[in-house]
């Protein structure tokens, strides 16, 4: 069974899709990285998920069920702009996110006691959230994601703002997790983070799946025209042999162009060693940042539009 | 309902753990009294100068009685450190031969802070054949001050008095004791003994009649403005820190606003029955137990729990649907002045408590939890059809009310970006 079906789902907001004939299986134990510019739909698509937002049409189910709650008590929800009740204690805090999903004290203690210290807070657990420093604050709320043991975790952008060192910890804490069988979703703008971690990408652009699948699935889909070139001369050089017509996008790294092609890779690499000396020529496969950037392509006009609540 | 209750004790510890609702609860009755206690205090020993004064006597004959009393009043106000009061320094008049430049003179005078006032009592003040007296002028750059001129007004009208009766040869302690007045005493109403003798009515008391009703009605202001209001800040600081979100992932919106509003209305109850304990404490310690009253406690409870679920309700919905505590500040408003209504219109009950505008505002709902109480404190008790109709009133609005919320706090508390408006939050509330 997958642990999130979304089935041909549509939002609307006024006369706005936010979401549009979407359709989406997150299998169960995988890491599923949802990624896409501001303002396509992803967290629209996380709220669906989470039963805050019911879908115009189409369906989602958690764990086979439809928006109950008790659906919704498997689910351990991280959302993008954190704040917590700054003048709660630590524990109280904690105990609180726990038992709102269902979970008795019993059950909830130890799970917090174990992540306080995992998280080197225990010393804080009675202290009010005002007193943490940033990066305490940010690990708390990661707690009260996970305090009710949930099956399916949903991070919304989980590793914006943190430091190397509090960012590594909650990338070793999600792994952890996904070692013990959570379902973990995170939506990120971290290519990186998202290569790294995922076991399947999605990726949403203006309210429309555009990429699904593994990260081999979409780089070997964008990836046969990608070419990493150095030619005697560097870029002046590389320019005046080629043909302007066959190269579809260039990026210069300095010491090699990374060239996007619009022909055969093969047949560019035959027309370059007649008219200049090629030192290095590679076939890559684009990064998922390349990809990302390709297809949102951002205009200026997108760039302006504010990042509201209906995402 | 499990979910609704954990909202419910969390929003019930927040707010009673903070600092405003402990000193509220525990030094309200401090400060209260302390302020009283200080007001008493300053007007006692604030006020403890020397008040000179020149005194234009026409009458020639005025001024050694004023000084004599003047005398005995500094005396009673003691001398040094333990002095308690002002003292009166009255100066007589030179002869002036220009009446208007020695005014002129002595106003300079008090400019300069060497006279605090003059006085001017014309000559036919004491004459027993004046239709009508000409008034005493008291000329003073501190008009604000009124313990002198009304000292001079007593004291000089005594000595005119007697000696107009003086003058008249009539004998001033006969005219005293005939002219004794009789008060009117206000009793209650005559009632039948058990045994079926008629017993007697009672003095009305003071007590009875205005501070236990007044008590009544401020315990019920005071137990909805310590709590109600608070939801707006809450939903506003969980709405702008983004922790509604997660509360909206694991409890319904319509949860989530029930166990706030239970919360808060916990914490309401709680204040008054503190209140009410200490003031029954009171009667039954000072003998009055026939003030305390358990079946107006148990309609005071039923309005008061409607009375902060309907005001809570307004102030949820009013936080969820505005971005900001600024934005907010101007949208309460009108919530703030219905809840005024109840306690400023108590003025006008108490005074007339059978009034069309009493009637009025017992069973409109909003203030029927503070008139209704207040009339209910207050003799004559109103008939009984009159406190259940005013509450099935407000019980029926409370419902509204809270329906009304549960559908803007539904939308408004996952909104970002621009507070609503009040036209939009009715669209809200039509919205399927």
């Amino acid at each position: 069974m997958a642990a999130i079906e979304i089935a041909q789902v549509t939002k609307r907001f006024g006369e706005f899709t936010a979401v549009n004939n979407v359709s989406l299986s997150v299998p169960e134990g995988s890491i599923y990285g949802f990624i896409g510019p501001n303002g396509s739909g992803k967290t629209t698509t996380i709220r669906m998920i989470m039963n805050i937002l019911l879908p115009d049409a189409g369906s989602v189910a958690v764990f086979g069920r439809h928006s109950s709650s008790t659906a919704r008590d498997d689910v351990g929800y991280l959302p993008e702009e954190r704040g917590l009740y700054k003048r709660m204690e630590v524990r109280r805090l904690l105990r609180y996110y726990g038992q709102l999903k269902g979970k008795a004290l019993k059950d909830i203690d130890p799970v917090i006691n174990t992540w306080l210290e995992r998280f080197q807070l225990s010393g804080w657990a009675n202290k009010k959230i005002e007193a943490l420093s940033k990066g305490m604050a940010q690990k708390t709320q990661f707690i009260s994601a996970i305090v009710s043991s949930p099956k399916l975790l949903i991070l919304d952008e989980p590793f914006s703002g943190l430091d190397p060192v509090n960012a590594d910890a909650l990338k070793d804490a999600v792994l952890d997790l996904r070692r013990q069988g959570t379902t973990i979703v995170f939506s990120t703008h971290d290519m990186t983070a998202a290569e790294r971690l995922c076991d399947r990408i999605f990726m949403i652009f203006k309210g429309n799946k555009v990429l699904d699948g593994t990260l081999n699935e979409i780089q070997s889909t964008y990836g046969h025209d990608t070419v990493r070139v150095k030619v005697a001369g560097g870029r002046a050089a590389l320019a005046a042999a080629t043909d302007p017509s066959t190269i579809e996008a260039m990026n210069d790294f300095g010491n090699f162009q990374e060239l996007r092609l619009t022909s055969d890779p093969q047949r560019f690499l035959q027309s370059l060693v007649q008219k200049t000396v090629v030192e290095h020529f590679e076939l890559t496969r684009p990064s998922l940042h390349d990809i990302f950037v390709r297809i949102a392509n951002p205009s200026a006009e997108d760039l302006k539009r504010p990042v509201s609540g209906a995402d | 309902m499990n979910r609704i209750f954990i909202v419910a004790q969390s929003e019930f510890l927040t707010l009673v753990k903070t600092k405003a609702f402990i000193i509220g609860l525990l030094l309200m009755p401090v400060i209260t009294a302390g302020a009283i206690g200080f007001q008493i205090y300053a007007q006692k020993h604030s006020d403890r100068d020397d008040h000179k004064f020149v005194v234009i006597d026409h009458t020639g004959v005025l001024f050694t009685p004023l000084q004599t009393a003047a005398n005995a009043f500094n005396a009673k106000n003691g001398e040094g450190a333990t002095r308690t009061g002002p003292h009166f320094v009255p100066e007589a008049a030179a002869a002036p031969a220009d009446a208007d430049a020695y005014r002129l003179a002595l106003s300079e005078q008090v400019k300069q802070k060497q006279l605090f006032g003059f006085v001017e009592i014309p000559a036919g003040v004491v004459d027993p054949n004046v239709e009508k007296a000409p008034s005493i002028q008291y000329y003073t750059e501190t008009p604000s001050y009124d313990r002198l001129p009304d000292w001079l007004q007593q004291t000089l009208n005594e000595e005119i008095t007697r000696r107009r009766f003086d003058t008249a040869g009539v004998d001033q302690a006969l005219v005293k004791k005939l002219s004794a007045r009789a008060d009117v005493q206000t009793m209650g109403l005559v009632g039948k003994k058990a045994d079926g003798s008629v017993e007697k009515a009672k003095e009305v008391d003071p007590i009875a009649t205005f501070v236990a009703p007044f008590a009544v009605l401020f315990i019920m202001f005071l137990s909805v403005m310590s709590s109600a209001p608070q939801l707006l800040n809450a939903v506003i600081e969980e709405k702008m820190s983004r922790i509604s979100e997660v509360l909206v992932a694991s409890v319904s919106p319509f949860e989530l606003l029930l166990g706030k509003l239970f919360g808060v209305t916990a914490v309401a109850v709680l204040l008054a029955l503190v209140y009410f304990l200490g003031a029954g404490y009171y009667m039954i310690y000072s003998g009055r137990t026939e003030l305390v009253q358990p079946a107006l406690m148990a309609w005071f409870v039923i309005f008061l729990i409607c009375c902060v679920l309907m005001f809570g309700s307004m102030f949820l919905a009013i936080g969820s649907a505005c971005s900001d505590l600024k934005d907010a500040q101007s949208m309460m408003q009108p919530v703030m002045m219905l809840l005024m209504v109840g306690y400023i219109g108590s003025f006008a009950v108490l005074r007339a408590p059978e009034s069309p505008v009493a009637l009025t505002l017992s069973f409109f709902p909003t203030s029927a939890p503070f008139i209704m109480m207040l009339r209910m404190a207050m003799q004559p008790t109103p008939p009984l059809w009159q406190p259940a109709l005013s509450l099935a009133l407000t019980l029926v609005t409370t419902v509204g009310f809270v329906w009304a919320a549960s559908r803007i706090f539904r939308v408004g508390v996952l909104m970002q970006g621009k507070g609503a408006t009040f036209r939009e939050m009715l669209k809200w509330i039509r919205q399927a």
